[in-house]
C-alpha cells in the first residue's frame, strides 16, 4: 500500500508548470483546484489504486491545461 | 589468329571500379551516420532533462546544464570510437585471415538482427515513446534526470545514455572504423571522416536544445517524437539491413 502524498504531487506538476512555461502562481491555482477536484470524484470509493489517482487529476488537469495533462500523463512514457 | 590477352590486375583502373570504391564506403558511412543520428535514448533522456532544469532552475543554468549533458555524449561517443578504431586495426587489418571469414558474418549477423529489432523491439508497443531498455532502469535514469544539479551530474548522465546505447553502436563503430581505414588513400581524408562521424550522435541533441530555447516543450517535442515513430523505426531498421546487404555484397569475397 502507498501513502497518497499531495505535497509530492504538487511539487512535481510545479516542476512540470514551470518547464512549460507557465507562470507559477497560475499554475499553483489551477494545480491545487484539479488536486481538489479529484478528491471530489474520488472520496465515493473505498480502495483508491495508483491509476485511479492518476485518471482522476488527469482529467482535471485536461480542463486547465492541455500541455501540461499531456506531460502528466506521458511522464513515464518518454524512454 | 593469335590473340594477346592482359592479365586483369595490369589493367588500369576503370570508372566504375573507382566508383565503387569510394562510394560503397561512403555509403556505408552516410548509413551509419543517420542511425547514430535517429537512435531515440540519448535525445529522450537530454528532452526530459532540459524540461526538468528548466522546472528547476534560470533558462540560463538549463543551457548551461544541457550543453554539459551533450559534452558528455560526445565525448563518450568518441572515446568508444577510437577505442572501437584501434581495436578494429588490430583484428581486420593484422590478421588478413580473419578479414573476410569469421569476424566479418558475425557483424553482417548481428547487423540483421539489429534491423530486425529496430523494427519490432526498439519502442515497445503502446502508447507514448517507450524504448528497449528494461523499465527498472528507465525509471532510473527518468529520476537521475529529474535531480540533476550540478555541471558534472549533467555531464555523467549525457555519458551514462551514450553508453547504453552501445548496444545499437557498437556494430557500428566497428564497420565505420574498417571502411575509413579502408578510405586511406582515397580524395576524401579519413580525419575529417572520423570528425563528422564522431560528431553524428550529438546533432539530434543540438536540434532539440534549440528547439527548447526557440519556445517549444517537452509537451510538443514528445508528440512529434510519437508521430516520427513508426518512420524512425522504418529508418533504423531499413538502414541497419541495407548495410548488411551492402557488405556481404562489397566486403565478403
Amino acid at each position: 500500500m502507498k501513502d497518497f502524498n499531495e505535497q509530492s504531487i504538487i511539487h512535481e506538476l510545479k516542476i512540470d508548470a514551470l518547464g512549460l512555461g507557465i507562470p507559477i502562481g497560475s499554475a499553483e491555482i489551477f494545480i491545487k483546484r484539479s488536486l481538489s477536484d479529484a478528491k471530489k470524484t474520488l472520496r465515493t470509493k473505498t480502495i483508491i489504486t495508483e491509476k485511479d489517482l492518476e485518471r482522476a487529476i488527469l482529467k482535471e488537469l485536461k480542463k486547465y491545461h492541455a500541455d501540461l495533462a499531456y506531460v502528466y500523463e506521458n511522464r513515464d512514457k518518454i524512454i | 589468329m593469335e590473340t594477346s590477352i592482359k592479365p586483369l590486375e595490369n589493367q588500369p583502373p576503370t570508372c566504375y571500379n573507382l566508383n565503387m570504391s569510394v562510394l560503397t564506403p561512403l555509403g556505408i558511412l552516410i548509413l551509419a551516420m543517420l542511425i547514430m543520428a535517429f537512435l531515440e535514448l540519448t535525445p529522450g533522456v537530454f528532452i526530459l532533462f532540459y524540461h526538468y532544469t528548466i522546472g528547476r532552475f534560470s533558462r540560463k543554468s538549463a543551457s548551461r546544464l544541457s550543453l554539459f549533458f551533450i559534452l558528455g555524449t560526445e565525448i563518450i561517443s568518441a572515446c568508444l570510437f577510437l577505442s572501437v578504431y584501434f581495436l578494429t586495426s588490430i583484428l581486420f587489418f593484422d590478421h588478413p585471415d580473419l578479414r573476410n571469414n569469421v569476424l566479418t558474418w558475425i557483424i553482417v549477423g548481428v547487423l540483421f538482427a539489429l534491423s530486425f529489432a529496430s523494427f519490432f523491439f526498439y519502442f515497445r508497443r503502446g502508447p507514448g515513446t517507450r524504448l528497449f531498455i528494461p523499465r527498472e532502469f528507465a525509471n532510473t535514469l527518468i529520476h537521475y534526470a529529474k535531480t540533476v544539479k550540478t555541471t558534472s551530474d549533467a555531464f555523467v548522465l549525457g555519458a551514462l545514455t551514450g553508453v547504453l546505447e552501445l548496444m545499437f553502436t557498437l556494430p557500428l563503430y566497428i564497420i565505420t572504423s574498417a571502411e575509413i581505414m579502408r578510405m586511406n588513400n582515397m580524395p576524401l581524408p579519413n580525419t575529417l571522416l572520423t570528425i563528422i562521424y564522431i560528431l553524428s550522435p550529438v546533432v539530434s541533441l543540438f536540434i532539440k536544445r534549440w528547439l527548447f530555447q526557440s519556445g517549444r516543450n517537452l509537451a510538443q517535442i514528445e508528440r512529434s517524437r510519437i508521430k516520427d515513430k513508426n518512420f524512425t523505426r522504418v529508418l533504423l531498421g531499413s538502414s541497419y539491413f541495407i548495410i548488411a546487404i551492402l557488405i556481404i555484397c562489397f566486403r565478403i569475397n
